[in-house]
């Protein structure tokens, strides 16, 4: 799963720390989600959305064979 | 309530720590026969009851973790129970053969594994999900 965090960040100027701050969680558990290396919540995602008024499908991308569709 | 989850954390540690300093002068001092019967009954008691204190906190401490952090003390607990798991069936069966070796696989030494166990998924996890 790709997302577009760290694009969403710089366009409202914040620091992984800053937006781990308003969405209430530590700057080390938004870094692991940032790089694809923890999938998050629905809820958290939602959160994230939120505070970057966009979606969760803006924000969060399935990659490859990650749709469960098959070839 | 960040102040509030630190100080849960924290107090974790402390009841951890408060185990460990009643846990291992009773283990001295029962091995050592220092003290008569009835007086070993409750220093052997102790320490079960700061660990059942110190588990108590660390679930509080859990349920105040960022869903990173809670995953990362999940898979930490599953590896070091998995693991002990394993080790403790092989001593029982190795034993049920007539090998048993109590000078490094006794009751002690388990609990010893055990925390070591759940330390190693501390770090296996912790660099997994890079926090």
């Amino acid at each position: 799963m790709k997302n577009t965090i760290k694009v969403e960040r710089a366009k409202k100027n914040w620091t992984q720390a800053d937006l781990a701050k308003h969405i209430g969680i530590s700057r080390q558990g938004l870094n692991s989600i940032e790089t694809g290396k923890f999938i998050p919540s629905t809820l958290l995602a939602l959160r994230m959305a939120k505070v970057f008024g966009t979606t969760v499908e803006e924000l969060f991308q399935l990659e490859g064979n990650e749709d469960g569709l098959g070839e | 309530m960040e102040q509030s989850k630190k100080s849960l954390h924290l107090q974790s540690i402390v009841y951890a720590l408060i185990y460990g300093a009643t846990y291992l002068p009773a283990a001295w001092l029962l091995k050592h026969q220092v003290v008569g019967q009835p007086v070993s009954i409750i220093i052997a008691i102790v320490p079960v009851i700061t660990f059942a204190i110190f588990i108590y906190k660390y679930i509080k401490s859990f349920s105040a973790m960022d869903e990173v952090r809670q995953r990362v003390q999940l898979e930490a607990v599953v590896i070091g129970f998995a693991l002990t798991a394993m080790l403790l069936m092989m001593v029982f069966l190795l034993g049920l053969c007539g090998i048993s070796n109590n000078l490094w696989f006794g009751y002690a030494d388990m609990l010893g594994y055990c925390w070591l166990f759940y330390f190693i998924g501390w770090v296996v996890s912790k660099r997994k999900y890079g926090v």
